[in-house]
């Protein structure tokens, strides 16, 4: 068998007076898509971080690909989405993408971002600064950033919120098509039915903890919107 | 090997250039300073001609502040910081880049700004003013080197100019005693035996906070 | 077990504390000084050195911490490094508040800006600092990281500070300055040493404290969060 593409196991991140993770283990094999469940405050955040190699787990361990997340060659497989655009309003796309093309040694850059740029429909105002683009254009140049380096793994942290209704189908368009062609997904989420359309598997995670870990196809919505609202009720109970 | 820091270093300079914020502030507000210091200090020329080299670098260190302040404020905005500590690359490279910047900039802002303070104090021109480049540059290299890992610290703070302040000043203070000593020597037209190897001893220094800085850049980008 | 020794330093340290008053007031013979307020004051040389001292220590103890912390990413050596610095800022403060109330009657002036009155205040100023960014930033590996990076720059920085103001000084000849301490007397050196060792014993006790309070801050936090999740 392949090493998977993630393996997470028995990671606790547990420093001073904050817990945000509690003995997590799990894997992903390559080519997976799979949700992460859980209310805001859950640990999904932190447990992004630390597969990306940002945040150190306390205890336990991460392998990207068998090998330590802060690795440069795994480094440079991974790309983020998140509410943060990784973004410099005071250059223009073109420049954006040129900058991080070089620090991610991506060959035949020219190409590459032309061809990111066409797939969220930028192309056009490529010479624009970012400053001057709309909430929905950042979004999407924050997705072709990302893609740019043909990362083989992807974490992607709540990426839907806050994105327009184009943005959101171009968003599921390119990660279905990230998807095909074998890419690793991860993703956060609380929102149920982007997950169930797009993922193979899901993973409910509440206090901290993975409390369900499940295919998407063998389970019914119901099934898995009553696992995850039941650990939303146990967190509320206090 | 040097890319990513030279990418970032483009970058940044792109952006100055064309917003010019940093330098542009950094030189009114050293204007200003010598024109607080002149109603403030009503004093005899002769007695400015001995505290003009002390103005100098508190007008660089203070304007300073808004290029390190600026450099980091802009990549906290998006997320930067984080995108930098995903890149694939040690931190050290990362450091480069942003010190080289800011380092640069500051450069920039003093040839601007020394002018105007040789036509505010009437200073004398003479080919001795050129032993100035290696303090200017020596005693900037200082400030920037320490000032850059440090404004990567703040500016994580709330208050993070008031912090950074806070944090530069007194760890920097040995850079700037000397180089004002230094200026001084030049600009009153004395310099000494002991010129050079004060000169080494800030150059000496600079290596060390330079380096400290270089090895402990990866900390201040982890979470 | 952990009780029990703190017990037991305390009890040594109050009695060390009652010797070493006795020995600084009334064993150790006044220094010879023409003023009769130096040989008065001259006194609080007994704790103002040793408070100095333990200045030092406790930033040395911040640097050696903050090294471990960074190796080890243990929430331990975080501690043991606020706790040693607090304490550290608190005898610097010490020494910059006994400095000038010695220097008044001898000195004639509350503040010359000389070598180590310059670079206590920096080195002051420079641990301020260090506290300072722990209280703007939110509990984590992120503050506990951050100030660990500032404990080392800043602890390395102190031998250059205090060889620049040396530096200085010697360009600005100086009005007032001479030293009264010449070669200490047997008595006199005795009494130093004792009070040095009661003072280097108080930050032991001290830090203990401090930091058994801090992890019990931490389990405490700890057992409210576990109680509102369970």
């Amino acid at each position: 068998m392949d090493v998977p593409a993630l393996e997470v196991s028995g990671v606790s991140k547990d420093f001073g007076r904050i817990i945000a993770l509690r003995s997590v283990t799990f894997a992903v094999q390559s080519g997976e898509f799979v949700s992460v469940l859980g209310r805001n405050g859950a640990g999904k955040t932190t447990l992004l971080n630390v597969i990306s190699g940002i945040s150190r787990p306390s205890d336990g361990s991460v392998k990207l690909f068998g090998t330590d997340p802060n690795d440069r060659v795994n480094k440079a497989q991974l790309a983020v989405i998140s509410h943060e655009m990784f973004l410099y309003g005071n250059l223009t796309a073109l420049e954006n993408l040129e900058y991080y093309s070089r620090i991610y040694n991506v060959p035949d850059a020219k190409n590459r971002i032309d061809t990111v740029l066409q797939d969220v429909e930028l192309k056009h105002r490529r010479f624009d600064l970012v400053a001057t683009y709309s909430r929905g254009m950042t979004q999407r140049l924050t997705i072709a950033r990302a893609l740019l380096h043909e990362p083989k793994l992807l974490l992607l942290d709540e990426p839907f919120t806050g994105l327009d209704q184009h943005a959101i189908g171009m968003l599921i368009t390119l990660l279905k098509k990230q998807k095909e062609m074998g890419r690793t997904i991860l993703l956060t989420t609380h929102d149920l039915h982007t997950a169930a359309i797009l993922s193979d598997r899901y993973l409910v995670i509440s206090k901290h903890k993975i409390v369900r870990d499940g295919w998407m196809k063998n389970s019914s919505p119901d099934e898995i919107r009553a696992a995850f609202f039941s650990a939303e009720a146990g967190e509320n109970d206090s | 090997m040097m890319q990513t820091a030279i990418a970032i270093l483009k970058k940044d300079l792109r952006m100055e250039f064309r917003s010019k914020e940093s330098i542009l502030a950094m030189w009114i507000f050293s204007l200003l300073i010598f024109v607080i210091f002149n109603f403030t200090f009503e004093v005899s020329r002769l007695v400015m001609l001995e505290i003009a080299p002390g103005l100098l670098w508190v007008a660089f260190v203070f304007s300073g502040m808004f290029g390190l302040n600026q450099s980091f404020s802009l990549e906290k905005e998006n997320g930067n910081l984080r995108a930098m500590a995903l890149m694939p690359v040690d931190g050290g490279q990362i450091y480069v880049g942003k010190f080289l910047s800011v380092t640069i900039i500051m450069l920039m802002f003093e040839a601007l700004i020394f002018p105007i303070f040789i036509i505010f104090y009437d200073l004398q021109l003479s080919l001795g003013m050129f032993k100035l480049v290696p303090v200017l540059l020596a005693g900037t290299i200082g400030f920037t080197s320490l000032g850059t890992i440090l404004s990567a610290v703040a500016v994580h703070t709330r208050n993070q100019q008031i912090l950074l302040s806070l944090l530069l000043w007194p760890l920097v203070s040995p850079i700037i005693i000397w180089s004002v000593t230094l200026t001084g020597m030049i600009l009153s037209n004395q310099v000494t035996e002991a010129f050079y190897p004060l000169l080494l001893r800030v150059g000496a220094f600079d290596v060390i906070f330079f380096t400290l800085s270089y090895m402990l850049f990866d900390f201040v980008l982890e979470d | 077990m952990r009780s029990k020794i703190d017990k037991i330093i305390l009890i040594v340290l109050l009695l060390a504390f009652l010797a070493s008053v006795y020995l600084i007031f009334q064993w150790v013979p006044p220094i010879k000084a023409s003023n009769p307020a130096e040989q008065i004051a001259q006194r609080i040389f007994y704790f103002h050195v040793p408070s100095a001292w333990l200045g030092f220590l406790a930033f040395f103890v911040v640097f050696i911490g903050s090294i471990a912390y960074l190796a080890t990413r243990d929430r331990k050596y975080e501690l043991i490094t606020v706790a040693s610095a607090e304490i550290g800022v608190l005898f610097i403060t010490l020494v910059l508040i006994t400095g000038p109330i010695w220097a008044k009657p001898v000195w004639g002036i509350w503040w010359t800006w000389d070598v180590r009155l310059t670079s206590s205040l920096i080195l002051w100023l420079i641990y301020v600092a260090f506290l300072m960014l722990r209280r703007y930033l939110p509990d984590g590996s992120k503050r506990a990281n951050l100030s660990a990076v500032v404990g080392i720059i800043g602890f390395i920085d102190v031998p250059i500070v205090y060889y620049s103001i040396r530096w200085w000084e010697t360009q600005h000849p100086k009005a007032v300055m001479a030293s009264s301490e010449g070669s200490l007397a047997a008595p006199m050196f005795f009494t130093f040493m004792f009070s040095l060792a009661t003072f280097t014993l108080l930050y032991v006790y001290l830090i203990r404290k401090r930091y058994q309070l801090l992890t019990l801050e931490d389990s405490l936090n700890k057992q409210f969060k576990e109680m509102e999740i369970l």
